[in-house]
């Protein structure tokens, strides 16, 4: 097992263990996939009893992502990705839309859940004119992603980093602030970085003490909960494209806005 | 997360405009049928005395394992309190169109019931994923593979029943180039690259054909090496077929000498997926695995040239000539 210091929380776990509760199988069942088990399914009816709209939010999510990366493939002209916590695929993967747009575009895909991975590498297969690679990583251990990136990679031209609802499984002590700035650190200026992440300030308390108790329980991942601020924070040193930091469904919606709202902040910033 | 009802009269999802596979309308109407019953809160054996069959009936006609007979269904139908002519002519209109006859029918002299059920997953499937133990999957053999694989099971068959087995399982390799085809991803342990079935230039040729097939995007091979302690599978083969209807569940396969085990339970399901979860977890990557399988093909290659060699110096210069070189 990679030992990756400076972790806390529950880091090390990198086994398959289907009896504890997966984020990434988590998502998988409510986006209507069949690749999850008894304990992610169960860890999901807890939470919609405490957070009935956590569905429709991680919906929302995802549904950002496609948008984001609609975005920067079509209008920012972007070529290159480098998607960090690519959970198990489903439809409408980053590569597959950003290739739709661009054939030639490269992606990186780092996880660190062995199931994941070995999904990716299956299921997320480039096109020929493009291509795709894998990288097994903790997010904290970005010395690995920065260097394993390079084989597919050019860093001396814009990357586009997402990080779409992973940061709340970095506690406050490992810093996802400075992660999320040794990343950019590392791109180009006309990079861009797209990230989403749950509101500590879009939930009440009770809801959020009810979550963090299922979470504590029943899922293997930590999951911090973040206001405002501190979401926005995470694109110091690039500007944000319009419409700023706002809810999922309200970032360059396609078609109205639904009734629900998520409880999660989104954005999308470019690097000066 | 899906609250549908169980609702006869409603359109099954989906269903009306791409042609769907009758296999899969068969499970989606057994599905609908356990939906409809449950809700009446009608017990299988009551709902077998209704259709004059038994409880093992019932269980067949919901997973969609049988044929749905017009008579039957409708029978079914009004016990569960479907009685309005639409919402019943819609249901059994579907019944019709799941009895269409399938591909395999003209091969029913060599095409056991138990194998039959599975050629309709297969077809059917939108994923199939796969662990080999012995032999290359079905759908990525040679013919040469395929009729020595054929007759290491059926000795004394005559030549032309070995030939209609062997077309039978070439048919079924149709799936991998039709339109929309199904995302097939193999595990396979190191024996079966090693294990020369028909000889070496079978199993040479073999390993090619799998390097070709390995280009297709939607197939993706993984090969288990030997490994000490051996792998998360204990047990044998099995392959897990999943449909994209989100209503059916997984089916896992396993084929025994003279028939086969079907598992659709979620419990039994599950074990099977973690295994395969485990086992692509564990093996060599696809890229990796690409290049082990080139690296068996050169061995092959290698030893066959050898036994060549071997052969021709022993008509040439006699077994004398054969001496010190090992």
């Amino acid at each position: 097992m990679r030992d990756v210091s400076g972790t806390s929380g529950k880091a090390g776990w990198h086994a398959i263990d289907t009896s504890v509760a997966h984020h990434a199988r988590i998502y998988d069942y409510v986006l209507g996939g069949k690749d999850n088990y008894a304990a992610d399914r169960e860890a999901v009816e807890a939470l919609l009893k405490i957070w009935p709209e956590m569905a429709f939010g991680m919906r929302a999510n995802r549904a950002f992502l496609g948008r984001a990366v609609r975005y920067l493939a079509g209008e920012a002209g972007i070529r290159q990705f480098l998607d960090i916590g690519t959970g198990i695929p489903t439809a409408e993967n980053t590569h597959q839309v950003a290739q739709a747009i661009a054939p030639e575009t490269r992606v990186v895909y780092v996880d660190y859940d062995p199931i994941v991975l070995s999904h990716a590498r299956a299921l997320l297969v480039s096109n020929s004119e493009g291509a795709t690679d894998y990288i097994d990583s903790d997010l904290r251990d970005t010395g690995t992603i920065l260097i394993q990136a390079r084989r597919l990679l050019d860093f001396t031209k814009p990357v586009a980093v997402t990080l779409i609802g992973v940061l709340h499984a970095i506690p406050d002590a490992d810093d996802p602030h400075a992660i999320v700035a040794t990343l950019m650190d590392a791109v180009p200026a006309g990079s861009y970085l797209a990230i989403s992440h749950t509101g500590s300030d879009r939930l009440g308390r009770e809801t959020i003490d009810g979550l963090t108790d299922v979470m504590d329980r029943m899922v293997q991942q930590d999951f911090t909960l973040r206001p405002r601020e501190q979401v926005e924070r995470f694109f110091d040193g690039t500007d944000l494209v319009a419409p700023g930091l706002v809810p999922y469904e309200e970032w360059r919606p396609d078609a109205g806005n639904p009734a629900v709202k998520s409880a999660g902040w989104c954005a999308v910033g470019r690097k000066r | 997360m899906s609250t549908e009802m169980p609702d006869g009269g409603q359109p099954l999802s989906g269903l009306e405009d791409p042609p769907v596979d009758a296999t899969v309308l068969r499970m989606l109407l057994g599905t609908r049928l356990r939906r409809l019953r449950e809700a009446a809160g009608i017990t299988p054996e009551d709902a077998a005395s209704q259709i004059r069959a038994s409880r093992s009936k019932i269980s067949r006609l919901e997973t969609g394992r049988v044929g749905l007979k017009r008579r039957d269904v409708r029978d079914l139908l009004i016990l569960y309190g479907v009685t309005d002519e639409p919402r019943q002519s819609r249901f059994l209109a579907q019944v019709e169109r799941s009895n269409a006859p399938d591909w395999w029918m003209k091969y029913t002299d060599v095409l056991p019931d138990w194998f039959e059920t599975y050629l309709g997953l297969e077809s059917a499937a939108s994923a199939i994923r796969s662990f080999e133990i012995q032999f290359v999957h079905g759908l990525f053999q040679t013919e040469d593979y395929a009729r020595a694989v054929t007759k290491l099971g059926h000795k004394t068959a005559p030549e032309a029943e070995i030939e209609r087995r062997v077309g039978l399982r070439l048919s079924r390799q149709s799936l991998l180039t039709r339109p929309r085809p199904p995302k097939i991803w193999s595990v396979m342990d190191e024996a079966v690259l090693r294990r020369p079935v028909g000889g070496r230039a079978v199993m040479r040729a073999q390993l090619k054909h799998l390097l070709e097939v390995a280009n297709l995007r939607h197939v993706t091979f993984q090969v288990a090496p030997f490994a000490p302690g051996g792998h998360t599978a204990a047990g044998g083969s099995f392959t897990v077929l999943r449909f994209e209807e989100r209503d059916l569940p997984d089916v896992v396969y396993i084929e025994q000498l003279t028939g086969a085990i079907y598992l659709d339970q979620r419990h039994d399901v599950e074990h099977y997926l973690e295994v395969v979860d485990q086992l692509s977890s564990e093996a060599l990557t696809p890229t990796a695995s690409r290049g082990f399988i080139e690296r068996v093909a050169q061995e092959t290659l290698g030893r066959h040239r050898d036994d060549q060699r071997r052969a021709s110096r022993m008509v040439r210069g006699g077994p004398q000539a054969l001496k010190g070189t090992g």
